[in-house]
């Protein structure tokens, strides 16, 4: 009983907010990497927010339900069909044992997010049931989902209280440039003020080098440090924008390495990690410098969206 | 040197308590890492301890950077450093046997001595843990005496696996899972080095020592069996 996978789109895996207290050890932390999507597929489906979820990239898979269940499906529209009809995101959705859910492509953002009311029944590792396949830790044996995988669901449901009340306003997302703002550090002062200026004031290519560990940019002209861009290794968080020695910087994304030894010029704050997640290889992005001050009012702001969303789909 | 705030972010700060890779300076980080252990700070999520830094994850709806970095100043100025005069060593097994240290000869040559002579220097110090990092339970170790000359190879190999004991000049890092790597391979441990079955997964921990006993090919083999059994466990000494 549960799930069964009859085609495993192009890179889906479970995903929770991520394993906590473990970085010290060197894991990841792994975790959604557009955690506003992910909560709200789970409020949606009447979920604690950081319920364990599938994230899906690009395209999803085709999902056969063996019981009845509540889903949701949020973030990259994948145009989901249930038996040949399509259906819409950003709402709640009864389905039937017997029925067969098909995602598409995505014609904007990268990833979507399916929830499952009561959740996967998934054994926890570390606390967690995200997925870090460069490691096989987590999720499904430690893998992205493939054709044939069978899942248990832990408490599903045939339906869930006021139904109709259960869907929210899709996002539309860019398709040809993002802005995302940026606290400096914590190595900004490796950058002369000039260069930390040009970093901010012209824009950079996402490569096609951009996974779930991190998102290569290329910039025209290389950012220069002030030496060699080495440092005594330390933390990395997550956003944190990395200049190795070639000076095309990296950010540092849901499976990003702990430590690292390079220069970190800035670090794109918690509110706009999503746009990042959203976003695609051939796309421009631009940095927009902001004090620690407004970016802990918007990480806080978000917060409070998210605590009225749950109060008004599920108190 | 002042300990400094840097901000990483609007959840997480690195607090740099030096600029050396130092055992004084490692153990002043995890000196204020167990602090805030002992006496946690509401808000803070998660800490990585490093060579020099601490990276403190936080919540910012319940601690804001100024008011954590007060606190942190305080705690940094309190807490002092963990004492390096009670070692834990952790006796690990290695063998420097034919497949299984396919790069003793190359140290040899490039330290332009014999691989006998190469074994007992790496294996006659102890290695401290400066942190781990990388991946799952990779420390960071290195020893004190008699570091080697030699640095990388000219090109890195594309995977090396799991359970190698690679070396360069004083380091020296237990490489837990199958990855690339530009270090030579000097030996081979029968352990598994981080294994999720075990209760604590991490064979060391950082602010620890590495002790490697060196072992025949027939001692790796019966050792690796046991292992794979779930029925060995390094020997863990302290020493004042």
């Amino acid at each position: 009983m549960g799930i069964t996978i009859e085609d495993a789109g192009v890179f889906t895996t479970l995903q929770d907010a991520g394993r906590t207290g473990y970085q010290q050890f060197g894991v990841s932390v792994s975790g959604a990497m557009d955690m506003e999507a992910f909560r709200l597929a789970n409020l949606l489906a009447g979920n604690d927010r950081d319920e364990g979820a599938l994230e899906m990239t690009y395209k999803g898979p085709s999902i056969r339900f063996e019981e009845d269940e509540v889903i949701a499906v949020t973030g990259a529209d994948m145009r989901p069909v249930l038996n040949g009809e399509s259906v819409p995101v950003y709402t709640a959705l009864a389905v039937r044992a017997g029925d067969l859910l098909e995602m598409g492509f995505a014609s904007r953002g990268a990833r979507g997010y399916l929830a499952f009311a009561g959740g996967l029944a998934v054994e926890p590792v570390m606390g967690s049931v995200s997925t870090l396949a460069s490691k096989g830790i987590g999720g499904i044996e430690g893998r992205a989902l493939k054709k044939g995988d069978r899942i248990g669901l832990k408490a599903p449901k045939g339906t869930l209280s006021r139904m109709e009340r259960r869907s929210l306003v899709p996002p539309v997302y860019p398709t040809d440039s993002i802005a995302v703002r940026v606290v400096p550090g914590p190595q900004d002062d490796a950058f002369s003020p000039e260069e930390l200026r040009n970093f901010f004031w012209y824009g950079a290519e996402i490569t096609n080098d951009f996974d779930r560990m991190g998102c290569r940019l290329k910039r025209e002209t290389p950012l220069k440090h002030l030496g060699d861009g080495n440092i005594i290794s330390d933390g990395i968080a997550a956003g944190s924008i990395q200049v190795p020695t070639n000076g095309q910087p990296i950010i540092m994304l849901s499976d990003r390495q702990t430590v690292g030894g390079y220069a970190k010029i800035g670090t794109v704050i918690t509110a706009d990690l999503p746009k990042i997640a959203q976003s695609r290889p051939g796309m421009k992005i631009r940095f927009i410098r902001v004090s620690m001050d407004l970016a802990q009012d918007l990480y806080i702001r978000s917060v409070k969206e998210m605590d009225a969303i749950d109060t008004y789909l599920n108190a | 040197m002042e300990a400094r705030f840097l901000p990483a972010g609007d959840c997480a700060m690195l607090v740099q308590l030096g600029d050396a890779i130092s055992l004084e300076v490692n153990g002043r980080v995890l000196g204020l890492y167990e602090d805030l252990k002992k006496d946690p700070v509401e808000g803070i999520t998660e800490m990585v301890p490093t060579y020099a830094s601490l990276m403190v994850q936080y919540r910012p709806d319940k601690v804001r950077f100024q008011e954590l970095k007060k606190i942190l100043e305080e705690r940094a100025a309190r807490a002092g450093s963990v004492s390096q005069t009670r070692k834990v060593i952790r006796e690990v097994p290695i063998c420097y046997e034919g497949d299984l240290a396919p790069d003793l000869e190359e140290c040899a040559r490039l330290q332009g001595t014999t691989t006998d002579e190469i074994i007992r220097m790496h294996s006659s110090h102890d290695y401290y843990v400066y942190m781990l990092g990388f991946a799952p339970g990779h420390p960071y170790s290195a020893r004190f005496e008699e570091p080697f000359s030699f640095r990388r190879r000219e090109t890195a190999r594309l995977s090396i696996p799991g359970g190698s004991v690679v070396v360069q000049q004083n380091l020296s890092d237990l490489i837990p899972f199958d990855q690339p790597c530009g270090w030579n391979i000097v030996g081979t441990t029968p352990v598994t080095i981080t294994d999720f079955r075990r209760e604590d997964p991490f064979l060391v921990h950082a602010g620890e020592w590495v002790r490697y006993i060196p072992v025949s090919r027939r001692e790796y083999d019966r050792i690796k069996k046991e292992d794979a059994a779930g029925r060995y466990k390094v020997r863990t000494i302290e020493e004042a």
